[in-house]
């Protein structure tokens, strides 16, 4: 019964906020209501920081209701379906945008976007793949990370690792030197999966390329071509070698960090945000920690550099459109509230007048490795669409916990995925 | 005076009477409603697919998986927390030393959210340092360290397990209640007359604990239909679906999938099993009334 009452509870709490309708929002005229995930304790203190400064400069209030990470994805959905968005919410770009975007939740910014010269403010690969949807901007970019081989210094240190591996053959090498020391050389914690995407996304990216991995995001390529197998045969090579760390889908990331912390697992493949939970926990960047990128698989594929894109959107029945617009530019184009931020979040930032020197020297490391890059795509879960990213998502921990069966495994995902497509 | 007391019986009863509609009335009417939909819970439009979602049921892997991981845990729950709670009660009932303190250990848990509960357990089934392969480790001189919870063969065990730690407490106090309702002269003369005490709780006991049996299962059975909170925070249904139970399935289609359509059908085929168990479940309760009421 439960369940029964869980549903209810939301379809009343539907029921509640459409009874509210004509006026969606409680808040004064000329106040801005926003939602976002910017909850973590140095982000939600750093994220209001910024919108004070907002507030004295444009004297335009802001109503603010933050809502942890997870919580977040269905809060929004349950909010979207009474129509009581707030005018302004965070939101992670790719496949979750484009989602809302064809619900007919979001407005356009392209005039403000002209009007405020964003085209000179965002990074290009950013504004390229991350506010563009159906041909219209939807999303300011307000900041983005970068996935890459974290690792403890000092661990490679004594594994003799004199410069970060290049290719594939080194990596290999690598692996092989930290395992004969007892040393696991690669942490990961797929309890909650989505830690696992990274390694599919990269592999892929340096086999087939970026090209062929966005055709299979759009479903215009199946889970058990050739290319697919490829890449996660890779991934069952390092799986059977006992490269990764025993009971990966028991551990969430930070356990994973922890591991590397400690010096248990020797690195992990993770997003930039891993450097503000060790800065947090008195790690030092640089000399603790430091990270390397990808390695290079297969000659001639474009290097491509894997994260998400956090935006700022506006509701398509935002109650104060103008106030809202003037939000996301501020947050945008004002390169100290960028810095800041960035800063607080252990992210980059997408402003490409933020003075990279404000960056510790591991991020300032991850930013010119993007910069260097030449495509950027966003991992699994954001790149292709939801119902597909969960069958995939339950691919990866299935793959993990049995390597053995991947071609079984492939041929059912190949079969489900088209299915989920469909829908 | 008649007139008055219809008006004020109105008046008092409106407001929660239009709550009940609103909350749970109208969601459970609008829940139909969506079922027959491809709604994706965003936007406006969507369109009405029939009865396609309850079609597509029959084909869903997923929720084959999900019903057969649901009845396991309601037979899990129907048994074990009534099995151990009988025991308990039964070791406890009377004058046993320190009877007080085990019997307030015991209940304590069910007071605990199901957050707790679950956390608890997580570090109990914890893979390298965890209590039960420490323990393993010491019983059996090899260095144990299993992943309870990230295996499919026993994720879903495991969490029934934690889950009935938490129920058995709640039996325990029902079958104590009904324990001291048991006169104590009927036993006696059962003593006198020579039965063992094995054969006094067989034949006199069990049999006069029945009505207390009637609502331990009913409680375990309703309860275990609503196994979703301690899932969740275990292993959300995981590894790959393996532990998924048909609320599971349903939030996964709904919130996850941005089925909520589909999530809906799940939803209205859980509430017409509800029904019918329930429905059952009070038909026997009337023979039960007529033999011991």
């Amino acid at each position: 019964m439960f369940s029964i009452t869980r549903r209810s509870l939301m379809l009343a709490a539907l029921l509640a906020s459409a009874a509210g309708g004509a006026n969606p929002t409680f808040a004064q005229s000329g106040d801005v209501t926003i939602s976002h995930y910017f909850t973590g304790e140095l982000g939600l203190k750093a994220f209001n920081e910024q919108v004070e400064k907002f507030e004295q400069a444009t004297g335009v209030k802001m109503k603010e209701s933050p809502v942890g990470h997870e919580d977040f994805k269905t809060d929004i959905l349950v909010r979207a379906a009474g129509h009581s968005l707030p005018d302004v919410f965070s939101y992670w770009a790719g496949a979750r945008v484009d989602f809302i975007v064809k619900s007919s939740s979001l407005r356009p910014i392209d005039n403000m976007w002209a009007s405020e010269k964003l085209d000179s403010v965002v990074a290009k690969p950013i504004a390229d793949s991350a506010t563009l949807y159906d041909g219209k901007r939807f999303l300011v970019p307000f900041n983005y990370h970068y996935a890459g081989l974290f690792y403890n210094k000092k661990v490679l240190a004594d594994a003799g690792m004199a410069a970060p591996p290049a290719t594939w053959d080194e990596f290999i090498a690598l692996c092989k030197t930290l395992k004969k020391k007892g040393v696991a050389p690669v942490a990961l914690g797929s309890k909650n999966r989505w830690p696992a995407q990274f390694w599919f996304d990269y592999l892929l990216l340096r086999t087939a390329g970026p090209d062929y991995r966005a055709k299979l995001m759009k479903g215009e390529a199946s889970y058990d071509d050739p290319e697919v197998v490829a890449a996660m045969s890779l991934w069952k090579d390092l799986l059977d070698q006992g490269f990764f760390v025993e009971n990966a889908n028991a551990d969430d990331w930070t356990d994973a960090a922890d591991k590397v912390a400690r010096g248990d697992a020797a690195m992990t493949l993770m997003g930039t945000w891993i450097t503000g939970y060790w800065n947090g926990v008195g790690l030092v960047p640089g000399e603790d920690y430091d990270f390397f990128p990808f390695p290079e698989i297969k000659d001639g594929v474009p290097n491509a550099a894997v994260g998400p894109v956090d935006g700022l959107v506006i509701s398509a029945n935002a109650a104060n459109p103008e106030g809202a617009e003037k939000f996301l530019a501020f947050m945008m184009s004002n390169a100290d509230v960028q810095a800041k931020w960035a800063e607080a979040q252990g992210a980059l930032s997408a402003n490409v007048n933020v003075d990279p020197k404000t960056y510790n020297s591991v991020m300032q490391g991850a930013a010119k490795t993007v910069a260097e890059a030449e495509a950027f795509a966003f991992n699994y879960d954001l790149a292709t669409t939801p119902p597909v990213a969960e069958v995939g998502l339950s691919m990866f921990t299935r793959f993990i916990d049995d390597p053995s069966k991947l071609d079984e495994i492939l041929k059912a995902v190949a079969v489900d995925a088209k299915t989920a497509f469909k829908q | 005076m008649e007139r008055q007391n219809t008006v004020w019986r109105i008046a008092l009863l409106a407001p929660p009477l239009s709550v009940f509609a609103v909350f749970v009335i109208w969601p459970l009417f609008s829940s139909f409603i969506y079922s027959l939909t491809n709604w994706n819970g965003f936007g406006s439009d969507y369109d009405f697919v029939g009865l396609d979602n309850f079609a597509k049921i029959f084909t869903d892997k997923l929720f084959m998986s999900a019903a057969i991981n649901t009845t396991i845990w309601m037979v899990a729950a129907i048994v074990v927390p009534t099995l151990f709670g009988l025991g308990l009660a039964l070791l406890l009932d009377g004058k046993v030393p320190g009877g007080r303190a085990f019997k307030t250990v015991f209940y304590l848990p069910i007071c605990l959210s199901a957050v707790i509960v679950g956390q608890i357990w997580i570090w109990i089934y914890q893979p390298d340092w965890g209590l039960l392969n420490t323990v393993l480790s010491n019983i059996t001189g090899e260095k144990m360290r299993y992943a309870w919870l990230a295996k499919p063969d026993t994720a879903l065990g495991s969490v029934i397990l934690a889950w009935s730690w938490q129920q058995t407490g709640l039996s325990m106090v029902i079958y104590l209640a009904g324990l001291t309702a048991i006169p104590e002269d009927l036993l006696e003369v059962c003593e006198i007359e020579g039965a063992k005490l094995w054969q006094r709780i067989v034949f006199v006991v069990l049999p006069l604990l029945t009505p207390s049996t009637v609502v331990v299962i009913a409680l375990s059975v309703i309860n275990s239909l609503k196994g979703f909170d301690i899932l969740y925070i275990m292993t959300g249904g995981g590894p790959f679906n393996s532990s998924d139970t048909l609320a599971m399935h349903m939030y996964n289609e709904s919130f996850r999938k941005y089925l909520m359509g589909y999530g809906s059908a799940i939803s209205v085929v859980l509430f017409l099993i509800a029904l019918t168990i329930i429905g059952i479940y009070f038909r026997q309760l009337k023979k039960v009334d007529r033999i011991y009421g």
